[in-house]
């Protein structure tokens, strides 16, 4: 009987020593997020542990750039190991594990010419072989990489010149094999066999600042300095290791906190700050609010011209001359992030302003051409309906569905835009699967579509229709001779000035064709504790360099 | 009560079976192709129609629902799980990491959910009708009312931002834990609380406590000698579904807090159709749910000698 009178008191008491027992197993010595701060460095030194809140959704599936297709994963790496090569933020090429690399005549061959002087963190030597290594490695079909073995394109074979002299060769030319290397982590080979691809990502080992110390899934990446690293990186503006202590990434889950969380202490620095926190940081004394932008596509809603009533110009011309971006701009996001006005964003380097002049807003234009086709309000309720319109039945009102992954404020901005013209715009917020499945099937008017790149290829990933099948990203249906020719140049001209000509070319045939809605472009915010220095964006809004970064007292 | 056992067990294997058809044929029914879904986050360049098979192949599933589904089960039964599409690793094994986590969370949960729930359900019963009982019983009701994702904001607000006091994320010491066991622990507490007052308000007017405060027994030693003891019973007993309750409210609680374990990681493995990671973590669930019921309805014949199972009288 004394035993169940005290049966409940002793669960409890069983419950509560299990569980300050898990807590204990559970934690670590590793930096927690409230534990930041640049207690490392001492008066005149330069150093500290740095936390940076990224949310929760950047955190990769696997932390191996050869394996894992996304952008977080390559500048985690790039904190372990150096790749061959870097793009400094003015976007051009400097060398970091190799010295140097030129193209053979025909652009078919690049040689590298690598440093002498490079162990990687587990004492093994950088060379030639490692190179070949890595470049096999990301190329094995049991690698099963996602990304990073498409980016090195068709690649006939890697030859080992010398020690340090390596030789890539194609079959056709490939031009953008610098950027996928300056991505590319070069890690040390003895400690990738040893791991096994599964195991890897768990103890990264390459020839970069830092060392890779723990990943906990869902939870933080811990980084610590290596002593021994040389500087072999041209963003690095001194000899000897990187400044900082340790490097913890914090995955925080709740936009709130993400925040706040620097603001009050908790990191060091918050990317993706979410927009409605930038107040607590801009001008603000003892924070820097810094904007990232980012090449690419922006946030553009490609159009499915197969179907009536889209495959009819007037009807997407009008839809161009009814959409306000910078209208939808200061209303949402108080004109913080960039206007579109084509198919590549304004940063892009192959920008063609151009297509600024070309659809300027104008609702009564819009009106105008959606009556030239027969859409007309008839039953005054505000949305016109077909009446002669070609492939539509008579009647049938002029809605719209409008598929995005997030970002569904600025759909609901132009709905109400659209509205004024006599459009209904229907919003479809879908998970990506949902995405992918309404692109298989072709079924969608407008859909969100971004690529994100400096380099001009992307126009014909999404508009060369030969890319128009099964895991090719041209969704559009548009057909154009003369722009599949233009874009497919992109693929083999190798000189820069030729390749944003070509690029110009493209923007323009597009625009025309209003084959796509552009809409903005979001910018990556960071909001940072003063006390961090030297901290430097890379020429992509989210990438950046910790080479030279420290924290001052 | 051995053959009791025996037969609860022998019973779990054809809901087990049932969930895991049940979960096989919801996941292959969701729209989306993992080996695309796995492309498609690609940041920049296009992925041709050989390499997508050829990924298709390499993941398995190309082969008959049947044969997919017949491979899970035979390698389930053995242990093995399978491996994570996404992850590339065992399923058992990330299993394992994250559930010392929600686990963690879970209990830390229940222990708040006993201490502030029995503790405001004595108070309130012992005082009843008066401004105790009232306060008690508000307490009570806002643990139950509140969402659970703004109870956490609320406390980070307050306890993280404001008095930085506890950090605001994070799955790693036990400082970290304490806003989260709380937010999820206050949820039940409210019940438990309710369940407490009225549960010890009944026993109180039962005719063996008038007796003995007849016989001039000090209220410290009728109440906890006498009354809590039976009192208590019902609310012992439903520790065990509050428990099975916290696991599902850890999805929610792990996310506001960013702390790591089971719930973020099946959402995520919904959203990237992980067919072998969905399909473990659901099944493993399923083991651990029956199996905290099982305990409750034994500890329940344990705890009160008038309950018997099987044949004995």
């Amino acid at each position: 009987m004394n035993v169940r009178r005290w049966t409940p008191i002793f669960l409890s008491g069983v419950m509560l020593v299990l569980t300050l027992a898990l807590a204990a197993c559970a934690s670590t010595p590793a930096p927690a997020a409230t534990e930041s701060g640049s207690d490392g460095a001492a008066a005149g030194e330069k150093g500290g542990d740095l936390v940076i809140a990224f949310p929760a959704s950047s955190e990769p599936a696997s932390l191996d750039g050869h394996i894992d297709p996304y952008q977080p994963t390559w500048l985690f790496d790039s904190f372990v190991a150096d790749p061959l090569l870097v793009q400094m933020p003015d976007g051009s090429y400097m060398p970091a594990l190799a010295e140097s690399w030129e193209t053979s005549e025909d652009g078919l061959t690049w040689t590298f010419h690598l440093r002498d002087n490079v162990t990687f963190q587990d004492g093994t030597p950088f060379n030639a072989e490692a190179v070949k290594y890595n470049i096999e490695r990301v190329r094995a079909p049991e690698t099963q990489s996602a990304q990073m073995a498409n980016d090195l394109g068709p690649i006939a074979s890697v030859e080992v010149v010398d020690e340090f002299t390596v030789q890539i060769n194609y079959d056709e030319i490939w031009v953008t094999l610098l950027d996928a290397l300056r991505r590319m982590p070069i890690w040390s080979p003895a400690a990738a066999e040893e791991a096994g691809l599964a195991n890897f990502d768990k103890h990264l080992v390459g020839a970069g600042p830092f060392l890779m110390e723990e990943w906990v899934p869902n939870d933080r990446i811990v980084f610590r300095k290596w002593e021994d690293y040389g500087g072999w990186n041209s963003i690095q503006n001194h000899e000897g290791p990187a400044y900082l202590d340790s490097v913890t990434i914090s995955f925080i889950g709740e936009d709130a906190v993400l925040g706040s969380v620097v603001s009050t202490g908790a990191a060091d620095i918050a990317r993706e700050l979410p927009t409605a926190y930038i107040e607590d940081y801009r001008d603000q004394d003892g924070y820097e609010f810094i904007t990232g932008y980012q090449a690419g596509t922006g946030l553009q809603m490609v159009i499915n011209v197969r179907n009536a009533p889209l495959n009819i110009l007037e009807v997407r011309q009008a839809l161009e001359y009814g959409t306000d971006q910078a209208a939808a701009n200061d209303l949402l996001y108080d004109g913080t992030y960039l206007v579109s006005y084509g198919p590549l964003n304004v940063v892009h380097p192959c920008y063609w302003d151009g297509v600024e002049e070309m659809y300027p807003y104008d609702p009564e234009q819009a009106k105008q051409l959606l009556e030239s086709v027969g859409y007309r309000d008839e039953d005054g309720n505000g949305i016109r309906e077909a009446h002669g319109v070609p492939g539509v039945e008579d009647g049938t009102p002029l809605t719209l569905r409008w598929t995005v992954l997030h970002h569904e404020e600025i759909g609901e901005a132009i709905q109400a835009q659209w509205r004024e013209i006599g459009v209904d715009l229907a919003l479809e917020l879908v998970p990506g699967p949902v995405q992918l499945e309404r692109v298989n099937a072709r079924d969608f008017d407008l859909i969100y579509e971004r690529q994100r790149s400096p380099d001009p290829m992307i126009l014909d990933m999404v508009w060369n229709s030969r890319w128009d099948e099964p895991g090719g990203w041209a969704w559009t249906g548009f057909v154009d001779a003369t722009l599949d020719e233009t874009v497919s140049q992109l693929r083999t001209n190798p000189d820069m000035a030729a390749r944003c000509e070509l690029a110009a070319q493209a923007q323009q045939i597009i625009m025309e064709n209003a084959a796509v809605l552009p809409t903005l472009s979001q910018p990556v915010f960071y909001g940072l504790n003063d006390g961090v220095k030297d901290f430097q964006l890379a020429s992509e809004g989210n990438y950046f360099y910790l080479h030279n970064t420290y924290i001052q007292d | 009560m051995l053959q009791y056992i025996g037969n609860r067990l022998l019973q779990m294997i054809p809901v087990l079976f049932l969930i895991s058809l049940i979960v096989f044929m919801i996941m292959h029914a969701l729209p989306g192709d993992p080996a695309q879904l796995m492309l498609a986050g690609a940041e920049s360049g296009s992925v041709t129609p050989e390499r997508l098979e050829e990924l298709r192949a390499q993941m398995g599933l190309n082969d008959p629902l049947v044969v997919q589904y017949g491979r899970f089960i035979s390698h389930a039964l053995r242990g093995d799980l399978g491996n994570s599409i996404r992850l590339r690793q065992p399923v058992t094994q990330l299993i394992a990491e994250r559930f010392g986590y929600t686990l963690q969370l879970s209990m830390a949960g229940l222990v708040v959910a006993v201490v502030v729930g029995m503790g405001t359900g004595i108070l309130a019963a012992l005082n009843q009708n008066t401004w105790i009982d009232t306060l008690s019983m508000v307490i009570a009701y806002l643990g139950v009312s509140m969402p659970l994702f703004w109870l956490g904001l609320l406390l980070i607000l307050i306890f993280s931002f404001q008095l930085k006091w506890l950090p605001p994320a994070g799955g790693s010491g036990f400082k970290a834990l304490i806003l989260p066991a709380v937010t999820l622990g206050f949820v039940s507490a409210g019940i438990i609380s309710r369940l407490t007052r009225s549960s010890l308000i009944e026993t109180m007017s039962e005719d063996y406590i008038r007796a003995a405060r007849a016989k001039g027994l000090p209220q410290r030693l009728l109440v906890g000698r006498h009354a809590l003891k039976n009192a208590l019973i019902p609310v012992v007993t439903i520790l065990g579904i509050q428990f099975g309750g916290m696991l599902a409210g850890a999805v929610v609680t792990e996310t506001v807090f960013s702390r790591p374990g089971l719930g973020r990681l099946i959402v995520s493995a919904i959203l990237w159709k992980d067919y072998p990671l969905v399909q473990g973590i659901v099944l493993f669930l399923a083991v651990i749910y029956l199996g905290v019921n099982l305990l409750v309805d034994i500890s329940y014949a344990w705890i009160d000698p008038r309950i018997h199972y099987g044949n004995s009288r």
